[in-house]
């Protein structure tokens, strides 16, 4: 199976070939740049570029992480503080389960 | 249409407080929320659990839910009444507003149950605007093998999209898989999300990128692990031996005096990119089984010639 000619759609991979501003973060995220803006001093996320609102670029990570906290807000109404302990817990679980599963003892 | 029960659903009573409600609603949407749960059909639930509580947490509509229900059984097939004219129309929504139990703040994609009772019209969710509206962006998971990430694919993904009008459809898209994709990294589709209006831009499609489990091999961001089980005289003496990697067999050397565990790494042998991951073969000593004549004096022979190895022996220091 050698790559065959793409026919396919073609997407960017953000983070990568291509970054969100905030507006483009907001729109794909659901979330006010308000809110964005607080996650960002409570640490939920950060640009990846940029040190001016403006100039912010945000990357794969920040799109996880932004959606994430979108929703926890939304959905168990959890303030900016909380949603950022939420989500550092959660990775946390998915790093020791990735490492679980890496040294293969993991029974999923 | 099945009738749905919704005090099932939260595992309360048909007689429960609204604090009862409230309090069993937040435990299951904290147990089943998809950004925290691993169970597999967490979002069905979570779906099931906002919509039931939607209902309930209101006293209006839960007691029209209460009345058009008495006497179904959660599964029974359900038809409202013939009276019934749309829970919407009763609550007061002004002619041309969007529902009061659309899909506005909660943003849940409601059953066909729930829309037959309280659905109706201007699922938008957003007050109508004049002028070009974009529309939403959309988001979904696409499964690939780690293979295609190393090779690049063309992929059919389906996904079930909100349409015009509250149902769900089907949309299968041909998209390009890049080389070099990893888990968590996601993919922008430009324009490929909800149509605009009023001439306004369509929104765009992320397609996160999940690896499908493989039996061989592991993925750690860009760095891919495997297990090359080794004979006991390979590990002791050196030797050269083939792995199959994502990319095709390659001979890798085991340099002698290795142990179990040991990891063999293969620079840029990991998943492609600009910064290519690494491949790490894990070293696992395998034995062979001592069922012939031969094999158990060969076992004998190691014996006499380790006779003062204590494999439980601590190392000095």
């Amino acid at each position: 199976m050698v790559s065959q000619s793409p026919t396919g759609l073609r997407g960017s991979i953000v983070g990568e070939e291509t970054m969100l501003t905030i507006v483009e973060l907001c729109r794909a995220c659901q979330a006010s740049e308000l809110e964005v803006e607080l996650w960002i001093v409570e640490g939920v996320l950060q640009p990846a570029e940029g040190s001016t609102r403006e100039q912010w670029r945000f990357g794969a990570v920040a799109l996880r992480r932004t959606r994430a906290a979108a929703r926890l807000m939304r959905d168990l109404q959890i303030n900016a503080a909380g949603v950022a302990l939420a989500l550092d817990l959660i990775e946390r679980i998915d790093g020791l389960e990735s490492r679980l599963h890496r040294i293969g003892t993991t029974d999923e | 249409m099945k009738y749905k029960d919704y005090y099932e659903t939260l595992g309360v009573a048909r007689t429960a407080t609204q604090d009862d409600i409230k309090g069993a609603y937040r435990k299951l949407a904290r147990k089943f929320h998809p950004d925290v749960s691993k169970v597999a059909d967490a979002e069905a639930r979570f779906k099931d659990i906002n919509e039931a509580n939607e209902v309930l947490k209101d006293p209006e509509k839960r007691a029209a839910y209460d009345q058009v229900g008495s006497g179904y059984r959660a599964g029974q097939d359900f038809q409202p009444p013939p009276n019934w004219d749309g829970f919407a129309s009763r609550g007061g929504a002004g002619a041309g507003g969007a529902s009061p139990f659309g899909n506005g703040g909660a943003g849940f994609d409601s059953s066909d149950f729930f829309e037959s009772l309280f659905g109706g019209r201007g699922r938008a969710g957003a007050p109508r605007r004049r002028g070009p509206v974009p529309g939403d962006d959309h988001h979904a998971k696409v499964s690939i093998d780690l293979e295609d990430s190393y090779r690049g694919a063309e992929r059919g993904i389906t996904m079930r999209m909100p349409a015009a009008g509250g149902a769900a459809q089907d949309r299968t898209l041909d998209v390009h898989i890049p080389k070099g994709i990893r888990a968590g990294q996601s993919l922008r589709l430009a324009g490929q999300g909800a149509p605009g209006s009023g001439g306004g831009q369509a929104g765009d499609l992320y397609l996160e990128v999940e690896f499908k489990p493989h039996p061989r091999f592991r993925v750690d961001g860009s760095d891919v692990y495997l297990d090359l089980p080794v004979a006991p005289w390979e590990a002791a003496l050196g030797a050269t031996v083939e792995a199959a990697t994502p990319d095709g067999p390659v001979q890798l050397s085991v340099p002698k005096g290795s142990t179990a565990g040991r990891k063999l790494r293969l620079k840029g042998r990991g998943l492609p990119g600009k910064t290519p991951g690494d491949l790490y073969a894990v070293l696992a000593i395998a034995l062979p089984a001592a069922d012939g004549d031969s094999a158990r004096e060969a076992y004998e022979a190691m014996a006499k010639s380790f006779a003062g190895y204590d494999p439980r022996a601590r190392p000095a220091g």
